[in-house]
């Protein structure tokens, strides 16, 4: 895949996390002109190189509009969301990192004329609801906190950067990306971790579809989305895949248990602490997005990126250890 | 009775079910499709039910000729019977019962995506909720669809309404003319009688969140016999779009509900008596 060649100082938000790394890497590897610098709010654990610098930094800080002022970067991915699983995460400071942080980084993009922003939303927005039909477009309307206000924070983000987007067309160019579950043996978020543990209660009397992709492909995707126009685009598999059929090709065991007893189950097996409320009401309804944008922009088939591939994918490296 | 779970032992579906299983698993190796429909399940559910679909409600087929032989169509059937059976005797019918078997999704009302074990099992076994964009995908896909236009009015009835069809709802209309597939009118004999109608339960269906909840004074379905008209697909007007007016459309829906009508009409004369009918 050809690497813009206007875009070389590249700024990751969130670049400690599994996915942002992944996505570095991938970068530092195969476009040698390209020079990166990943931010995150935790403590690097990784050493410099000449095209790959990692540094600590709070977003909402001044020394934040100095990086930007003085790197000026061509492009910036926004992978920095605070995932509700993180321990003690308070709705506030939830609220304060991906909504207000998010506005912060476009208005920085907008004033130091970055060329292109790339955020990361999630499928999330749309909420798991009984009447979502299949392959909801990007115009669907994002329900998820109307269900759960807990989801509040990352709909707001999500519609916050669309607003922007529309409302600063001609200044910049905004890509927001609503990723499916995203999963890899090095991702530490509710899917992953509900998948890979075995004997996890899995509802028998609800059959919701997921769609998975692996965080190499999602790297991958993310490389390619400097390519597309303006615009929110779901990112997904073309197919999806029942919970038990996604066990099964694990190779996990699992417990069928009707869906009021998931949560009891959950809490009794003492891992309630890592599945946030909401999640139940995704493991009871489906919410299965249309990729179709993204791949007739980018001119990928259905049968380059199936969740089945990802499964597998994630076998092979919960076996590499 | 004997003779009966002798015949469940030993009956098979016909060849035309082995030829739609191999359909079915060549289409989804995986056993799996994006809506849910589970293979395994598809398999097991249509052997297990296969007695009960030929020599309990003796299913019979008529106008099987008619069907398109290739490409997606939108089926559209009366619905009856207090419980949607009829859904299920059509989808076998489909998929065994014709020389050309395929695989019909129902689509199905949301309520049913809210209650337990129903939902579960509708998916598994190819049901898809009830909804224009679900439609339009499955067509997309060349899957045929089976629609009730009636909606639960049509299987929610009192006994006084057995055979009258209720208003027919026109999105199936505007589906199928996004699609430009053709639309079968489809009339279903016998299900009616399964369940004799007692009374609406109105409160208690209101308690439970479902749109209805007809009392009946069996939980077993009667052993009705039952008969499948297919009709001649009806003839998409070339002139309109999918917006056009309600008018425009209603005429069209009005034609269809007319013609299953007619069909409904020819059944009720060909019936079979209650018990003494031999399975097809």
């Amino acid at each position: 895949m050809a690497w813009p060649a206007q875009f070389e100082k590249v700024l990751v938000i969130g670049a400690y996390g599994a996915l942002a790394q992944a996505f570095m890497d991938f970068v530092a590897s195969t476009h040698h002109h390209v020079s990166l610098l990943g931010v995150d709010t935790r403590q690097p654990q990784r050493e410099n190189t000449d095209r790959l610098r990692w540094q600590k930094i709070k977003y909402n800080r001044s020394h934040f509009e100095k990086l930007f002022r003085n790197d000026r970067f061509d492009v910036v991915f926004h992978l920095g969301r605070m995932s509700h699983t993180v321990p003690k995460a308070h709705l506030r400071e939830l609220y304060d990192i991906n909504v207000l942080g998010t506005q912060r980084v476009l208005e920085l993009a907008r004033r130091f004329h970055v060329k292109k922003t790339v955020i990361m939303s999630t499928y999330h927005v749309y909420g798991a609801m009984p009447d979502n039909p299949h392959y909801l477009l990007e115009t669907h309307p994002l329900r998820a906190s109307a269900k759960d206000p807990l989801l509040r924070d990352i709909v707001e983000m999500d519609q916050g950067v669309s607003s922007f987007m529309w409302h600063y067309r001609d200044e910049m160019d905004v890509v927001l990306l609503r990723p499916c579950n995203i999963i890899g043996s090095d991702i530490r978020n509710v899917m992953t971790s509900y998948l890979i543990r075995p004997y996890m209660p899995v509802a028998m009397d609800f059959k919701p579809m997921f769609q998975f992709i692996h965080k190499d492909d999602f790297a991958k995707l993310l490389a390619k989305s400097l390519s597309l126009p303006s615009g929110a685009y779901n990112v997904a598999s073309g197919d999806s895949i029942s919970m038990m059929k996604a066990k099964e090709i694990l190779g996990l065991p699992f417990c069928p248990a009707p869906m009021m007893a998931l949560d009891p189950l959950l809490r009794l097996m003492d891992i309630k602490s890592f599945i946030p409320a909401y999640f139940l009401d995704y493991l009871r309804y489906s919410c299965v997005i249309s990729p179709e944008s993204l791949f007739s922009e980018l001119k990928l088939s259905s049968s380059q990126l199936t969740s089945y591939e990802a499964l597998r994918k994630l076998k092979a490296g919960l076996k590499d250890g | 009775m004997k003779n009966f779970l002798d015949k469940w032992g030993k009956a098979k579906p016909n060849p035309q079910f082995d030829q739609a299983m191999k359909e079915l698993r060549s289409r989804y190796p995986e056993g799996e499709d994006p809506w849910g429909l589970n293979i395994k399940w598809v398999d097991r559910w249509f052997r297990l039910l296969w007695p009960l679909y030929r020599h309990y409600f003796k299913v019979r087929v008529f106008g099987e000729e008619h069907l398109p032989t290739k490409g997606a169509y939108v089926l559209v059937a009366n619905h009856s019977g207090q419980v949607a059976i009829d859904g299920l005797l059509i989808g076998m019918a489909f998929f065994s019962g014709i020389k050309k078997p395929r695989v019909i999704r129902p689509m199905v009302d949301r309520f049913v995506f809210k209650t337990p074990f129903a939902a579960s099992i509708l998916t598994s076994l190819g049901g898809v909720l009830g909804d224009r964009h679900n439609c339009q995908m499955l067509l997309k896909k060349g899957e045929s669809v089976l629609v009730f236009p009636e909606g639960v009015a049509g299987i929610a009835k009192d006994s006084s309404d057995y055979y009258q069809l209720k208003e027919f709802s026109s999105g199936f209309f505007r589906m199928a003319l996004v699609a430009g597939v053709p639309i079968v009118p489809l009339s279903v004999v016998g299900c009616e009688e399964f369940y004799p109608f007692v009374r609406h339960l109105r409160g208690l269906a209101k308690a439970l969140g479902l749109p209805a909840l007809p009392l009946s004074a069996n939980l077993w379905p009667l052993p009705s016999p039952v008969d499948i008209y297919i009709g001649k697909p009806y003839e998409l007007p070339a002139t309109l779009g999918a917006d056009a007016l309600d008018g425009e459309v209603e005429e069209h829906v009005a034609a269809i509900a007319k013609e299953i009508e007619k069909m409904l009409q020819k059944g009720l004369k060909n019936r079979r008596p209650f018990l003494l009918a031999k399975s097809p």
